[in-house]
């Protein structure tokens, strides 16, 4: 039972996260600051789908049949790889997007000299 | 005003969380409490490593679905990939009479050393990640691991080497950002051509079963290690370019 607790905790936590991540990035005027919170809502939800794969059961193991056990055992105490695999690419294109909006931010702060969304704005529409 | 709106967006979230909370401790809408292997979770379990038309020859089942039952995902995740690399070097462009004052200019940029410590160890470290790395990717089909991962690794290791070091020291022993592109490029041609090899064999797009044994995952591990590692460093290179020098040059061209 406490292990249900705690997976009850974490799924509570996670959602936490997410939620201060939408905060964060409605909130902050920082580019910086906003890509940070994406980073952490992006993090959480992707540790909820690998929390929703996890098994509550005891001996548990990766999903990787070796023929170590008898394959109905090997049923009984495999973890879901479907979560697992969903979240492998998602966590690589992350980081390539994080690259995309970073490399974004420094050039806006090399050609504007903020990184303050409301003063981009305002030179935009001076600039017009 | 400011404070009131900030209090009225936090309230409204917190209002959310225990919302969320509610909704999955008593109502149990995620299915938590009961956790059972889903079908779907159960039917690739069972079918990656037997000996049916459905096999993909590999006993890791992470790798089986990422390339084999849902290919198609991950061929297009690819190229997101590719996108997001190709938006970052398009914005941190420079023309070839910029790229030779970047050089000009990196002649003359003082030349600084870290400590020998630092400098030794991270090169023992490096080693080991670079090995580690390539044996989580060329295992991939075997053990858990893939290209992903790998390739995740060895940008990792890109970093560590751009942090203690510069990007000198891999210019230095000639390895530059047409090298690094030409390496992506060769990941994602291998990539291409394992996809498109079945159609020769008469078989459908992805149909990586025909191919012998389990060369078809192999591959495509391979392809991503190379793609995702050199991708990550090729954008690093780039992105190593001292600030005063892109200052200067992005001076020139705004006025």
């Amino acid at each position: 039972m406490s292990a249900g607790f705690l997976m009850f905790y974490s799924v509570l936590v996670l959602f936490g996260m997410m939620l201060l991540g939408i905060y964060g990035v409605v909130t902050r005027s920082n580019m910086v600051k906003k890509i940070i919170m994406l980073n952490i809502m992006g993090d959480a939800i992707n540790m909820l789908f690998i929390i929703i794969g996890y098994r509550l059961v005891y001996p548990v193991f990766p999903p990787v049949y070796e023929g170590h056990i008898p394959f109905d055992e090997f049923l009984r105490t495999a973890v879901d790889p479907v979560p697992q695999a969903l979240v492998l690419t998602a966590v690589v294109i992350g980081m390539a997007m994080n690259i995309l909006l970073s490399t974004y931010a420094i050039q806006i702060y090399r050609l504007y000299g903020t990184v303050d969304v409301r003063d981009v704005a305002h030179l935009r529409r001076e600039g017009k | 005003m400011t404070v009131k709106r900030d209090t009225a967006v936090a309230l409204s979230f917190l209002l959310a969380f225990l919302v969320l909370s509610y909704a999955v401790v008593e109502k149990d809408v995620m299915g938590l409490s009961k956790n059972p292997l889903r079908p779907l979770g159960e039917f690739y379990l069972g079918h990656a490593f037997a000996s049916g038309e459905l096999t993909s020859h590999s006993p890791e089942v992470v790798t089986a679905i990422v390339w084999n039952y849902r290919g198609f995902d991950t061929l297009f995740e690819t190229f997101v990939f590719f996108l997001a690399i190709m938006g970052t070097l398009s914005v941190l462009r420079l023309r070839e009479g910029q790229e030779r004052m970047v050089r000009d200019m990196e002649r003359v940029e003082p030349h600084r050393h870290m400590d020998l410590i630092v400098r030794v160890i991270t090169r023992l470290v490096l080693l080991m990640i670079i090995g580690i790395s390539a044996s989580i990717a060329l295992h991939g089909h075997l053990t858990p691991g893939g290209g992903f991962q790998g390739g995740s690794a060895m940008a990792v290791a890109s970093l560590l080497l751009f942090a203690v070091f510069s990007k000198f020291t891999l210019e230095r022993r000639g390895l530059t950002l047409r090298h690094t592109l030409g390496a992506y490029a060769v990941g994602i041609a291998i990539i291409l051509l394992t996809v498109y090899a079945p159609l020769a064999l008469g078989g459908r797009f992805l149909q990586i079963n025909l191919l012998p044994g389990e060369l078809g995952l192999f591959d495509l591990d391979v392809g991503e290690y190379l793609a995702v590692s050199f991708g990550f460093l090729s954008v690093f290179l780039i992105l190593g370019v001292s600030e005063w020098i892109f200052r200067r040059i992005l001076r020139g061209e705004v006025r």
